[in-house]
């Protein structure tokens, strides 16, 4: 046993970009000519739909959707979405197939805080709107770097309720 | 160039640097998800899954990789005299850490790593029926397995972190784990190049311990302090956490064959009382 002599205590709250979500856009449709600004308003019977096929509440009415064309081929979409942890909050994109098939996820920011900015209700304000209805999950969520496991419930069930959004939205309106 | 996607139950983050990062970078998460598809204990079709499904006494085909992480565990399984098991997908299960395997038929009581044998040609056999769990070193394997692939793409230098089981290799740089009474604060662990690194805490469970479970008292275990196995590959930096939570009084000898150490974080408010193992 012996002592160990390099510690250090550095930052409590840390970030990191991954990539924008316009570079997000290219790596999944690198074949695309142009890019169409389709974002979806979920009606009541939309969202009853979501909720039914993902098994989580859609969550908002609004959601940003781009959609990948070569030409007047139409490639796929990508959806954009935020999810709010008990520390951490994750920016992702998941580019969508013609049909509603998941095609690929990229998360494209990552920010962590576990001091005081956390608990500033000032700085928890400028998620609110991001954060789901049913509200936090304590407990369930902690993110980490280099320690324990991040669980990426939150993102996964984001998937799953951006790939629902887009079987009802758009594999039905086609 | 850096990355990351949801993979492995976690968010997997690989960063890697030289003229075909980008490449190196997309075939590294294809391969992650290739080993997520293998040993996953939840989808139907994994390796885990199929052998979970297997009947006592028939043989299983198994992809060759699985079978390699299988005979990992076999190996330290008869080091630790048993105490590292792969066959407690039953206990695991009875904790609700895992859900009941589809279409799979009750374990037997009293199974070991003994139960399944490893045969030729990435073939298994259970001699009882038995539910296996993979998630104690199936993450270091990915990690280890996307390492390669991004040397073989001759990137310069590489970072794979699955969630905390992280491996490097490129110029040294500083490597932290998690103050476990500060879970914001981070204890560093030197400059570190070429080696791997894999951490266990119980400092955020809260109704359950981490996911661990002691073969011998059949039971999952509770930890208060955090652990962090440095080791020249991840698989064994992952298992080997856990060795050291189950086993401490072998530890020491078993750290030594894979030539890995082990640091001790406790949980204390100044975090003071860190020791290394080895």
């Amino acid at each position: 046993m012996i002592a160990l002599s390099t510690l250090a205590v550095s930052s409590q709250a840390f970030a990191v970009q991954y990539m924008t979500a316009e570079e997000a856009q290219h790596a999944m449709f690198a074949e695309a000519t142009a890019f169409k600004d389709v974002s979806v308003h979920l009606n009541a019977e939309q969202m009853n739909e979501v909720q039914k096929l993902a098994g989580v509440a859609a969550r908002s009415v609004g959601w940003h959707v781009l959609a990948a064309y070569k030409g007047d081929v139409l490639l796929g979409y990508m959806v954009q979405d935020e999810v709010i942890g008990k520390y951490e909050l994750i920016s992702y994109a998941v580019g969508l197939n013609p049909d509603a098939s998941v095609r690929q996820v990229e998360i494209l920011n990552y920010r962590e805080s576990h001091g005081s900015e956390i608990k500033n209700a000032a700085w928890r304000k400028q998620f609110v709107n991001k954060t789901a209805q049913t509200g936090l999950r304590p407990g369930e969520d902690i993110a980490t770097i280099s320690g324990a496991t991040l669980s990426c419930t939150h993102v996964t069930d984001g998937v799953r309720r951006i790939a629902a959004i887009a079987q009802v939205v758009f594999k039905k309106g086609s | 160039m850096r990355r990351a996607r949801p993979l492995l139950g976690t968010l997997v983050d690989i960063e890697a640097s030289g003229k075909y990062a980008a490449v190196a970078i997309e075939a590294a998460f294809g391969l992650i998800a290739e080993v997520h598809r293998l040993m996953s204990f939840h989808e139907f079709d994994s390796d885990v899954s199929r052998i979970n499904r297997a009947v006592a006494g028939v043989p299983v085909s198994i992809s060759q990789r699985t079978h390699e992480v299988l005979q990992f565990a076999q190996r330290l399984s008869v080091l630790s005299a048993g105490r590292f098991d792969v066959s407690i997908g039953r206990e695991m299960v009875s904790a609700g850490l895992l859900p009941v395997p589809a279409d799979a038929r009750e374990p037997a009581e009293d199974v070991s790593f003994q139960d399944l044998a490893l045969l030729p040609n990435a073939q298994i056999l259970l001699k009882k029926q038995l539910w296996i769990d993979l998630g104690g070193i199936a993450k270091g394997y990915a990690v280890d397995c996307a390492i390669q692939l991004l040397r073989e793409h001759q990137v310069d230098s590489a970072l794979v972190n699955a969630g905390g089981d992280l491996r490097l290799f490129g110029p040294a740089r500083p490597v932290h784990v998690r103050n476990p009474s500060l879970p914001g604060a981070l204890i560093s662990l030197g400059m570190l190049d070429n080696c791997a690194v894999a951490s266990s805490s119980g400092m955020y469970s809260t109704s359950h311990s981490d996911a661990l479970v002691d073969k011998k008292n059949r039971a999952c275990v509770r930890w208060n302090q955090s652990i962090s196995v440095i080791a020249p590959d991840c698989m064994s930096a992952d298992a080997l956490t856990k060795i050291v939570r189950l086993c401490p009084d072998q530890a020491q000898d078993i750290l030594e064959q894979y030539r890995a150490e082990a640091v001790f974080i406790p949980h204390t408010p100044t975090a003071k009382n860190r020791q290394v193992h080895q």
